[in-house]
């Protein structure tokens, strides 16, 4: 099960060990890690979901499907280069250890 | 012998001890009764949902598909194509994009309360909840405005089915090909003098230079129509049903409107309207010691996964505090709802006005008739006391 670090706008981390095929999104409301919203269900439709990944891990997840690089205009907090919507990232082993952002808002 | 036949009166009226039984000793179900698998627990729902190339929806995703669809809507075709056709009309769905029917919802609603004005006691149903609903599914789609009792009644008979045949009946087939001639119509309609309006613009995209098929956009139309009228509606009804059967949420929701959406949330939860939907197997896979082949339906109960005490616990409970993010009232992954902010934002206008305009409506003891529906669970009927 690979462990997934949320670190929320105040610093706050907290680790959670995500079943294989789980997203990160799932992750985080499953277990009450404040932060992150999942309005829309993981249907790549709201952006509440957003979060920063550690640049580190960036180049290690699958690339952005054209849905959701539109998406991703439509947060709530400032878009940086290394954005992502964590209902699009699926857990895998090769993630172990992945360290996730939450930005300051997501409504 | 254990059974679940999601076509039988009983399940339509009250799914929940069968649900507990699945969740606890059956979780991969083998149903005989309509030879299909049924899933329950959330976890493993969550997973299938998260897994469209195993749990495919290109075959329908309705438990009793109605004909034609496969293959031609959002919610009966799988990536890639399922995601260019999404992405065509998400954009217009947004909850940014949906404060220009704020106003009009409010005053529909109203107009509707003040009907009710001096009256003592209503149906929910048929007074209120299917009347706001045509008339935003009329706004948002620029319907025109006659026929609009047929169009609602159609929508909702076309998502039934019959529980003695366990299939869809001949009214059932009748209401989605009148849906379809309504559809046909306003779809030549649009062609021939577009508008603003969601349907012209879905009508008239293109993918990579294409247009998108007559049948693509027929179905697409029609499904639209069904899912704003029906699905609406049926959670509108399961709503009010909450408040009224727990009068301690209706004072609280009073007391302090701010709460009103979270109400919602538990609502969509705890009375899931949507309580199945249906995928086909692509690669064989093995759950629970059950192996699920290639062709093989299943069933994934989102009103099951919904009272799962592992995911949200005391599950059986009404809990205006819950706050139940990651519920799957409206499903999950690529089909999840398009309509989810439409439908959050008629919930709240309704009960906003609502309960402003009439703060004390209550319970009114009666045997509830329910929908007959593989898919669907709302009453046909909900008196109340204003
Ligand atoms: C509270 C009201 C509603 C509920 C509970 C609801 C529920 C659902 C659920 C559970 C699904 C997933 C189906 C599946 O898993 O195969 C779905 C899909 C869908 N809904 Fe809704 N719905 C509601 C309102 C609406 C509205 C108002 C519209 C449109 C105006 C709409 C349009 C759709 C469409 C097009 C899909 C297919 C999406 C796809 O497959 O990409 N729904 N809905
Ligand atoms: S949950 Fe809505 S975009 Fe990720």
């Amino acid at each position: 099960m690979p462990t997934v670090t949320y670190v929320d706008f105040q610093g706050q981390s907290t680790e959670l060990d995500l079943a294989e095929g789980m997203t990160i999104m799932q992750g985080a409301v499953m277990n009450g890690v404040e932060g992150i919203e999942g309005e829309c269900s993981g249907s790549c439709a709201c952006a509440t979901c957003h979060c920063y990944v550690d640049d580190a891990w960036l180049a290690k997840l699958p690339e952005m499907s054209e849905n959701e690089e539109e998406m991703l205009e439509d947060t709530a907090s400032e878009r940086k280069t290394n954005s992502r919507l964590s209902c699009q990232i699926k857990a895998t082993a090769t993630m172990n250890g992945i360290v996730i952002h939450m930005p300051e808002e997501q409504e | 012998m254990f059974k679940f036949d999601p076509y039988s009166p009983e399940i339509d009226a009250d799914p929940f001890p069968a649900y507990a039984t699945l969740r606890a000793e059956y979780p991969c179900f083998w149903s005989e009764d309509i030879e299909m698998w049924v899933l329950s627990r959330h976890k493993d729902i969550v997973m299938a949902l998260n897994d469209w190339e195993t749990f495919s929806s290109a075959k329908g995703n309705l438990v009793s598909e109605l004909p034609g669809r496969q293959g031609s809507t959002l919610g009966t075709t799988d990536p890639p194509r399922h995601d260019r056709l999404r992405a065509l009309i998400q954009k217009a769905v947004t909850k940014r994009a949906l404060t220009h029917i704020l106003e009009p919802a409010r005053a529909t609603m109203r107009k509707h309360l003040d009907a009710l004005k001096g009256r003592e006691q209503f149906d929910y149903v048929s007074e209120l909840s299917s009347r706001y609903t045509v008339d935003l599914i009329v706004y948002l789609f620029d319907l025109p405005n006659e026929n609009l009792q047929t169009v609602r009644d159609k929508a909702v008979l076309m998502v039934q089915t019959d529980p003695k045949t366990k299939q869809k009946g001949p009214e059932h087939i009748e209401a989605f090909e009148w849906m379809q001639d309504y559809a046909a119509k306003l779809v030549e309609e649009r062609k021939r003098n577009p508008g603003e309006d969601l349907l012209s613009q879905f009508i008239l995209s293109e993918i990579d230079g294409e247009k998108l098929t007559d049948k693509e956009i027929l179905l697409t139309v029609t499904t639209l129509i069904m899912a704003g009228i029906e699905s609406l509606s049926g959670f509108l009804t399961m709503l009010v049903k909450n408040i009224t059967d727990y009068p301690e949420v209706r004072d609280a929701l009073v007391a302090d409107p701010s709460l009103i959406p979270d109400a919602i949330e538990e609502s969509l939860r705890f009375n899931t309207s949507a309580q199945r939907f249906r995928r086909c197997i692509n690669k064989e896979t093995t759950l629970h010691g059950q192996t699920m082949k290639p062709g093989d339906f299943v069933i994934l109960a989102y009103g099951a996964a919904n009272r799962d005490d592992e995911a949200f616990p005391n599950a059986d409970v009404y809990d205006l505090a819950r706050k139940p993010k990651g519920h799957l009232g409206f499903g999950g992954g690529v089909h999840a709802c398009l309509g989810t902010s439409i439908a959050r934002l008629a919930c709240k206008v309704l009960l906003e006005e609502l309960l402003i305009a009439f703060p004390n409506i209550s319970k009114v003891e009666q045997e509830l008739r329910w929908m007959s529906s593989t898919n669907f669970r709302s009453p046909l009927e909900l008196q109340i006391k204003i």
